[in-house]
Formats: structure tokens, sequence, C-alpha cells
């Protein structure tokens, strides 16, 4: 804006020195008066005001779809929601079998996988089941966890899954956010054809699962 | 659609509320009024009791609720200018409104907030400082006349202004240039460089920007002849040329005196764009060691000279209590109407009521007119970048003040020429023309030539669809 801090006769600049134009073609007339510089940012700003004050905010969560004057782009969260994209990792749970027991059968893989190292089992023994083990207690302390799913990778029986769409709620004591089994277990049962139990009566190993010796092929020398 | 709605509801009813507001000023300076002088209490004067009225009334309520609503305004204002929402999480019961318990919290924080005093503090200067930088800020609206004198009935004419001082602006400029003395002290008193930094950087800009401040009225003073402001609102009521439809506003006489004013006035109240004093960003500036409400006690300080300066620009330049274009004439003879109707059987009272009922709306519509000011004041404060610190000194004493100068002699010249203001009105109106040829001059700015090669964008443009075509 002024003329007193226009240098016209610098001294070169060094090689590599980003040259900001300085001389006195910066801006043309009109940019240099200055004053009808801020009457129009004044009206742009303005006019920003009045669209969005006065004009109804479409709350659509999908800001792109948004229709309307209004151009508040944001989703005010707890009211409204951002759909997550499919495969979004989210807050964990314990898969239910159909009779409400969870699927987990306390292999200790996915705390063995865990780089937060934020899952604790506890593994209990069935008397007679099919299914010999199941997680008496199944922790996971959600502040150490950093959201990996790699346990749900790990899982050999789909038992843990990242797929409820909420988050960790937070909480005043540190106690109150490792989950256990009462928490985590939620959502809809899954059941799988390889599933053991629909296969075997008891926990005995079935009578043919040694009777076929695998076949030795003869070594071609 | 029902956003709108609501909003121009919640507009209707601030009106209705400001005329119910300016009801109860003229009402009660009548009855205190009346009080005082027939009980002769307090020196037995009516002056007395509509003082007291007005103090009450005007300036704590008036005045610092809107100050304080400002601060929420600040808030959600410059977030609509910026696409944004504002706050809006403070509830009650579950009911927002507008984040106006915002208000209410942040003033609960200020004053349960730790109130420390630095150990390398000037403990009494450090505590005086806060109210020597509020006290003379909130003095300046006490000239500031919100509606006309009406006579009540009771022998004496009620006016809602506080004082009305034969020095008028002089009393303004006086006060207004002491609360540098409150700015100084408290970067002094706080022993932290970077305050005392933006305290003296505060000191030599308020001092800079005074001279304009003054210059920017004399042309004003000149015109309207007087220095009180009730004069200069009362100068405003009548049309320009004889009879058009144009009325006589300070804006239309003297346009440049009222950037001058305006500029040098925002100087004055150390916003953005002359936050310099402040600089959020390098010095925090005077009151960096102040905390819980000696620090807001500078906050609201800011917002009340907002209002202030609202208030001032409203009785100077955009014509007070008075309505343009006539209109005042018009709502004048529907207010007779209307009052003739009601009180066919008492014709005594139909002038002070027609007189009364104007006055009301008078009031209202001023206050609207120090609403709509606050806006625009929010607005230049979120929309132009801040100033380097050079570049202040260099538009305070380098543009203003010469332009000051030539636009009292401009202004002396047109009042020897023609003591009718047409003159003067005819060389403002060029002037507000020249601003507004100016501006649509660079509407569209014409289009630089550059060295680079255009191509480079449209071989982008054309490889886009290619590659998604490709996905």
């Amino acid at each position: 804006m002024s003329d007193h801090d226009r240098k016209t006769d610098d001294p070169p600049k060094p090689a590599g020195y980003y040259n900001v134009p300085q001389s006195d073609e910066v801006g043309t007339a009109q940019e240099r008066a200055y004053f009808p510089a801020l009457i129009k940012g004044f009206g742009v700003t303005a006019a920003q005001f009045f669209r969005n004050f006065f004009l109804g905010r479409d709350t659509n969560v999908d800001v792109l779809a948004r229709k309307g004057g209004n151009q508040i782009q944001t989703i005010s969260y707890p009211e409204e929601k951002p759909v997550y994209p499919p495969g979004y990792r989210s807050m964990h749970r314990l898969v239910p079998r159909e009779d409400g027991k969870p699927r987990c059968v306390a292999c200790y893989l996915c705390a063995t996988i865990c780089p937060a190292q934020c899952i604790y089992i506890e593994a209990g023994e069935y008397p007679d089941d099919p299914i010999e083990k199941f997680p008496l207690r199944f922790e996971i302390d959600e502040l150490r966890c950093v959201v990996c799913g790699l346990c749900v990778e790990a899982c050999p029986k789909d038992a843990i899954r990242m797929d409820t769409g909420t988050h960790c709620k937070p909480v005043y004591d540190r106690k109150d956010i490792v989950y256990g089994i009462d928490r985590l277990l939620k959502g809809t049962a899954v059941s799988h054809e390889s599933d053991v139990w629909f296969k075997r009566e008891s926990s005995d190993p079935p009578p043919d699962t040694h009777a076929h010796p695998i076949p030795v092929l003869p070594i071609v020398k | 659609m029902i956003r709108p709605l609501k909003t121009f509801a919640v507009m209707g009813g601030i009106v209705a509320l400001l005329f119910g507001f300016f009801s109860l000023v003229y009402y009660g300076g009548d009855f205190l009024g009346t009080l005082t002088q027939e009980h002769a209490w307090l020196g037995g004067t009516h002056l007395v009791g509509q003082a007291i009225v007005n103090v009450l009334l005007l300036q704590l309520i008036f005045v610092m609720i809107l100050a304080t609503l400002l601060t929420l305004a600040e808030r959600k204002w410059s977030a609509a200018m910026q696409n944004r929402i504002g706050p809006n999480r403070a509830k009650i019961l579950g009911f927002t409104l507008g984040g106006l318990f915002h208000v209410v919290a942040d003033a609960v924080k200020m004053l349960v907030k730790e109130d420390s005093i630095p150990a390398a503090a000037s403990k009494f200067l450090y505590v005086l400082a806060p109210a020597l930088n509020f006290a003379p800020i909130f003095c300046l609206f006490a000239i500031v006349p919100m509606g006309p004198p009406v006579l009540m009935g009771h022998g004496f004419a009620v006016t809602p202004q506080i004082a009305n001082p034969d020095v008028g602006l002089l009393y303004l400029f006086g006060i207004a240039s002491l609360a540098v003395y409150g700015v100084s002290i408290a970067g002094w008193a706080s022993g932290n460089k970077l305050a005392l930094l933006g305290s003296v950087r505060a000191a030599a800009q308020m001092i800079s920007y005074e001279v304009a401040l003054g210059l920017g009225l004399v042309g004003m003073m000149m015109a309207a002849g007087t220095l009180r402001l009730d004069q200069m609102v009362e100068l405003q009521s009548h049309p320009l040329f004889g009879q058009s439809w144009l009325p006589a506003w300070g804006i239309f006489l003297q346009p440049v005196g009222f950037l001058l004013f305006f500029v040098a006035a925002f100087a004055e109240t150390k916003r953005a764009p002359f936050d310099l004093p402040e600089g959020e960003s390098e010095i925090i500036g005077y009151f960096l060691e102040y905390s819980g409400m000696k620090f807001g006690t500078f906050m609201i300080g800011e917002f009340v000279e907002v209002v202030t300066l609202a208030g001032v620009l409203t009785a100077i330049f955009f014509g007070g209590y008075h309505l343009p274009f006539g209109w005042d004439q018009q709502l004048r003879d529907g207010i007779a109407t209307l009052v003739r109707a009601r009180f066919t059987h008492n014709p005594v009272v139909i002038e002070p009521s027609t007189a009364l009922t104007l006055a009301i709306v008078g009031a209202t519509v001023f206050s609207l007119k120090v609403i709509v000011l606050c806006w625009v004041q929010l607005v230049c404060r979120w929309t132009f970048p801040r100033f380097r610190y050079d570049q202040i000194q260099w538009l305070g004493w380098r543009l203003l003040l010469p332009i000051g100068l030539v636009n009292v002699f401009v202004t002396g010249v047109c009042l020897l020429v023609d003591t009718s203001l047409d003159t003067l009105a005819v060389v403002g109106l060029i002037e507000l023309l020249g601003c507004l040829g100016l501006v649509l001059w660079t509407v569209q700015p014409k289009v630089r030539a550059t060295t680079q090669t255009p191509s480079a964008p449209k071989n982008l443009s054309a490889a886009a669809p290619a590659v998604a075509a490709e996905h």
C-alpha cells in the first residue's frame, strides 16, 4: 500500500533465493488503490454472513450432497453422525454364538499378535464340550488399543470383530475403559458351516481322523 | 424454510423488546424525575432522577448487555462468516437458545478463575489498571442521545441522554484519550517485558490516531455549528436541497470525515486490523499477565468501546433517532391518527402521546442503527488483514492526517460559499460517487499477462477424465 517500503534498487539476490517479485509491477493500479479492495472484501464476508446466518442449514451427513445456499460444512457430531465406509475399524465386539456364548475359544492368538498388548485373556475349560476352551475373562484396554485390527485378522474362529460402528466412550475413571466380556459380547450371532459344534457330537476325536494315513509318494531319483 | 422464519421472528422479538425497554426509559425518567422534583430529594431537581434512571437503564443495561451479547455475537457471527457453526454446546434443560448460555458460562468462568498477581508486578498499579482502562471507555456513552426530549406532562422534558454538556464532542476526545493511561499502566505494572511492549505499542497507536479522530469530526462540527450531539442529531432531521428525499445525514455531508473517524476510532478500540497492541501471535499484549475478571474487564471494555463507537457514529453520521427519506413525518402522521382515535375524549394528551410514541420509536431506531454498526465493525474485524506496525503509523500520520486537513479545508470553503449545507452536500455526494466509481472500476480487474505457459492446466484437466476412466 505504501511507497516508502518499496525498494527499487535491491542488491541482486543470491542463487536459490526465492524471488518474490517486489518491483513496481506488483498489482494493478486497481489493486494498489487499496480502498476498493477493502469494500469488496467487506462484501464477500458480508455475503457469506447473510448466506450462513439466514438460510437454513442442511444437516445431511454427506457433506458433498448438502443443498441450499448455506455453506456451513460442519457435521455437528453427536446429533449428526457421519456414515463410515465399509471396513471401517470401530469398537471391538466379541461375536456371540447362536446360544449366546462367545465364539472365542481362548486360543490367545489375538493377545499374542496385539502390538499394544491390550488384550488379556483367562481361559477356562469345558468338562464335556466339543470346544474344550472358553474365555473366563476377556478384557480389552481400549485406552491402549491402537485400533490396528490385527486381532481380527489373527482370530481363527471369527470371534472378534470391529464392526460395531461406534467409538469408545470417554470415561472419568481409567478402570471403566477396560471392557470385559459383559460389555464386549454383543451384536448379531454368527455361525459358520465349519463350526465345530455343527460337526461333532462330543469332544472325542472323530473316529476317522487318522483312518487314512498320508500317502507316501515314491521318491524319484 | 423454517430457519429464516425463526431468524426473522427473533429479530422482530428483539425490536419489540427494545421498544418496551425505551418505553421503560421514558416512563422511568418521568417517574423518578417527578419524585425527585416534588420531594426535593438530592437537590430537588428532576435532572437527578432522570440521571439515575438513564445511568441505570442506558449505561448499565443497554450498553453493558449489548457489549456482553457482542462477546457471543463475535463468536457466532464470525462463525457464520467463516462457514462454521460457532459455540452451541452450553445447554440449560436441553435448550441452547442459539448459544446464549455461553455468555453466562463465560461470565462464571471469568469470575471463578484464579486471580493471580505476578510476583514481579507493581501490586497497586496492577490492580488499578483494569479500572483505569474500563472507566473512561464506560463514561463515553454518557453523551450519546438515545432519543429526543419529550414533555411528558410534568413540566420538564424527559431525555434518554445521561449528560448533555456544551463541550459535547470535546468530552468524547478528552475522556477517550484517558484510556491510554489504563493500557500503559497495565503493561508496565505487569512486570513483563512483552506486556510492556504491548502497552508501548498501544500508547503509540492511540496517540497517533487521536489526531485523525479529532480531524475527522471537525468537518461535522463546522457543518453543524455546534459540539453538542443532540443538536447534531436535530440537524440531520432536515432534508437536503430544500425538500428532497435525501436526509442531511453526516454520511452524506462528510463521507471523508466519516471514513477518517471510523478508521481512527477503530484503531482506538485496538481491535483487528489494528490489534498490534495485542498481537496474539507474538506478544499477547498489555493484558498478558491478567487473569480472571481483571482480564474480563479488558475484554468487555473492548466491546463497550465497540458499542460506544457505534452510538457516536449513529448520532453524528447516521441521523441519530431519525428515520430517513421523510418516513419520520409519515410515521408522525400515522401515530397522530392512531392517538387521536384513542384519546378523543381527552384531547389534552393527544400531542404528548404522539410525541412520546414517536420518541420511543426513534430510540428503538437508534438502537437498531447501533446494532447494525456493531455488526459492521465485527465484519471489518473479521475481514481485513492486520497491518504491520510501520504501516499503522504510516496510515495514521501520512494518509489520514493530510486527508483530514484537506477535508477541513474543503468543508470550510463549502460553508463559506453556502451556509445552507447544500454545497457541502454536493461535494459529499461527489465524494461518495467517487468511492463508488473506484469500487466499480475494480469489479473486473484486468487479467495480468503472465509469462508462464498456459497449457499446463489444460493438460491436467484433460488427463483427469482419462485417469478416472481407467479406474
